[in-house]
């Protein structure tokens, strides 16, 4: 008697446990996020927010360097120790699911309300396409125009309401507001060794009926030729070749230079720092009539192949997706998203700067996608550098480019 | 099995077992690496393999490769004059400033303690000062160039192809004078006093004193000191990333920042791997030199 009594307490004991063992695992499915963001930045706050809704998934957060995180992430996957999902660079987004680490989204975002392909811009959504298959989701996005300094327009003869239309004309309007004695460059823009080079120097390529596969088309060498001949005149500083996109846009802020070649990042800055008033206006084209086209930057979110939640997993993402209307107003970041309306912020600078950045998206086409893209990003970077330079003619470097992107491309 | 006993408590096997540890230490936290890496460099690595050992074998493939490159040659040149002119700038610089504070005047060693401020600097924070110094447009080298009348108009240190390696050396040269001072300096104060009473009382003037007694007597001191710059200088990093960033066009690249962009930018490890086994063995042979100028050093 004692001892069934004391079997049937154990035994009930044993189950009540494991049953709460059971019932505590399918309450708390715990999904890892990696990105960069950092706590003034959308990630942390859209989970925190998300937990907050308790709807049985936890969602834990770890912050990441730019530099570390396709190292990290690599190491990360092939110890086995991925997160469930991570934010990438777009350009290298193809690398991870060209190799399978990524999952494939198609079916889920074909069942899905929330995740529609058709509300995104086109650039954007290739980024995250590998072989016709979806494998992420843009995170957010942004595009280089041309800011140009109202003040010194006025001040030179020059039409405020015109910003230049072409190359020809960009080339003249800066030779027209250069003024050394005033230590004012025509222009800045970024040449930097780096993909900042590259990101800035390809929608000129394109827009020259170029593209990183055919990078040494009539059109891309005129658009390194104007490069140089911006240089060469001083109508930009030397330092362009070494300067990131975010200390040239400094300059144009100071007053130093009279246009810049920049993205939305530098809205807020701007508003703060430059003391004049301002315009952004699309990308000049080689001729009037000419396809346009422009960058495109930022993040995407791809869920890990690896993962044992994939369901809880992509129900996050549909939840970061559904936030999107927040990312300008309190973020300061673009949603890769046609079909939203960004609200007025009541800056009327920024505000027109915003409508010119949201035209200039829909041209926006993205790097690659390719897997081995620094590669083809370096060779387009040695070439700009070694034109620039001069150690070599447009023509020759951008063969050269041509040779070794053909040699990665296969 | 006594007498093992007894060498294990005091005797060879005592000095043995003393050795094999910071030896066990040394090599699996440098000696492994080190393996490591000559063995990636004749694998194929990329970032999916990094993981296991089990790579393909390669041969000399990646050699190959790395010296088909046409910037190749040029990145190893920048190397070594990168390193000529800096070691010779910061022993020159730093030699002089410890003669000069060998002297001994009101202050000088409190002086001679402040000039460690640069050595203590981060290189990334020394880096990003410097840039702002060789700044083509608003930097303020170039302003006291012009305003001296030495130079007519800005000279481009980063970016111009001609000036970018020396704009790294000058800001290289800064950072390493006071460490070769402080060491140089040491090296003075061990030189007993009587010899140069002796010299001066046979009539021996100061440059006679310096090429006789000071130079001689700090043989081993230059020697292990160019040995450890050599060293610091191939392992200049911050410097690269913060000032020309290798560029323009590879013309200020040198082989510590090349072998990063391979692996860490380009995500091509092998090669990565490849240029470091190259570096390996230069600073190999300044070990050599830093071992044999500093056997004679007598300690105790």
């Amino acid at each position: 008697m004692g001892i069934r009594k004391l079997a049937v307490i154990g035994a009930l004991a044993l189950a009540s446990v494991s049953a709460l063992y059971t019932s505590a695992r399918a309450e708390d499915v715990k999904i890892t996020v990696w990105s960069l963001d950092r706590d003034i930045q959308p990630a942390p706050n859209l989970i925190k927010d998300f937990n907050n809704l308790k709807t049985g998934i936890t969602v834990e957060y770890r912050q990441i360097q730019f530099d570390d995180v396709v190292s990290e992430a690599m190491r990360a996957y092939s110890t086995g120790q991925a997160p469930d999902i991570i934010a990438v660079d777009n350009p290298e987004h193809a690398l991870f699911s060209s190799r399978g680490a990524f999952l494939d989204l198609t079916d889920m975002i074909a069942q899905s309300s929330v995740v529609k392909p058709a509300n995104y811009y086109p650039g954007p959504l290739k980024s995250v396409m590998w072989k016709d298959r979806y494998f992420g989701v843009p995170k957010a996005t942004n595009t280089i125009a041309l800011y140009y300094n109202k003040d010194m327009f006025k001040a030179k003869g020059l039409d405020p309401a015109k910003p230049p239309q072409t190359w020809a004309e960009l080339v003249d309007t800066a030779r027209k507001l250069t003024d050394p004695a005033k230590n004012v460059y025509g222009i800045t823009f970024s040449a930097k060794a780096n993909e900042e080079g590259t990101f800035q120097f390809l929608p000129w390529a394109q827009m020259g009926g170029g593209g990183y596969d055919k990078i040494n088309t009539p059109g891309a060498v005129k658009a390194l030729q104007t490069w140089k001949m911006i240089i060469d005149e001083k109508l930009a500083s030397r330092d362009t070749l070494t300067r990131s996109q975010w200390d040239s846009t400094g300059t144009f802020n100071s007053g130093n230079a009279a246009m810049a070649i920049s993205g939305p990042w530098e809205l807020d800055r701007m508003v703060k720092e430059a003391k004049f008033e301002w315009g952004v206006a699309l990308l000049p084209l080689p001729e009037a009539g000419a396809k346009r086209s422009s960058a495109m930057g930022d993040f995407n979110w791809a869920i890990f192949a690896n993962t044992k939640h994939p369901k809880e997993a992509f129900k996050v993402l549909e939840y970061f997706v559904s936030q999107d209307n927040r990312m300008f107003k309190d973020f300061g970041q673009l949603p890769a998203r046609s079909d939203l309306a960004i609200p007025p912020t009541g800056q009327p600078l920024k505000d027109a700067g915003l409508k010119v950045f949201q035209e200039q998206l829909k041209y926006a086409q993205p790097r690659g996608p390719h897997p081995a893209w620094p590669k083809i990003s370096k060779a387009i970077q040695d070439a700009i550098q070694a034109a620039l330079t001069g150690q070599m003619s447009a023509q020759e470097a951008l063969d050269q480019a041509d040779k070794k992107i053909k040699a990665v491309l296969g | 099995m006594r007498r093992l006993l007894l060498s294990i408590r005091d005797g060879r096997g005592f000095d043995i077992g003393l050795v094999s540890v910071p030896l066990a230490f040394l090599f699996a936290m440098a000696g492994l690496p080190l393996i490591y890496n000559i063995v990636m460099s004749f694998q194929e690595v990329d970032m999916f393999s990094l993981g296991t050992f089990a790579r393909p074998f390669v041969g000399f493939r990646n050699y190959a490769t790395l010296f088909s490159l046409p910037e190749t040659w040029p990145i190893l040149g920048n190397t070594a004059i990168f390193v000529v002119a800096s070691i010779a700038g910061q022993f020159t610089i730093g030699f002089a400033l410890a003669l000069f504070f060998w002297t001994g005047f009101p202050g000088s060693s409190w002086l001679r303690g402040l000039f460690l401020v640069s050595w203590v600097m981060p290189g990334l924070v020394v880096g990003a000062i410097w840039n702002w110094i060789l700044s083509g447009d608003f930097g303020v080298l170039n302003y006291i160039l012009r305003e001296s009348g030495l130079v007519s108009g800005n000279i481009f240190w980063r970016s111009d192809p001609d000036f970018s390696l020396w704009a790294v050396v000058i800001a290289n040269i800064w950072l390493g004078i006071s460490f070769n001072m402080i060491l140089l300096s040491v090296g003075l104060s061990a030189i007993p006093q009587d010899l140069y009473e002796a010299a001066e009382l046979d009539g021996a003037n100061v440059m006679q004193r310096f090429y006789t007694i000071t130079l001689p007597m700090m043989r081993s001191t230059i020697g292990a000191i160019i040995a450890l710059g050599l060293i610091f200088t191939l392992q200049q990093f911050d410097l690269f990333a913060a000032i020309t960033a290798g560029g323009p066009n590879n013309s200020s690249n040198v082989a510590q920042y090349w072998a990063w962009d391979m692996s860490f930018r380009q995500y091509d490890f092998a090669q990565g791997a490849t240029i470091s086994v190259i570096m390996i063995v230069f600073v190999m042979i300044a070990s050599v030199v830093y071992v044999r100028s500093t056997r004679h050093e007598v300690r105790g």
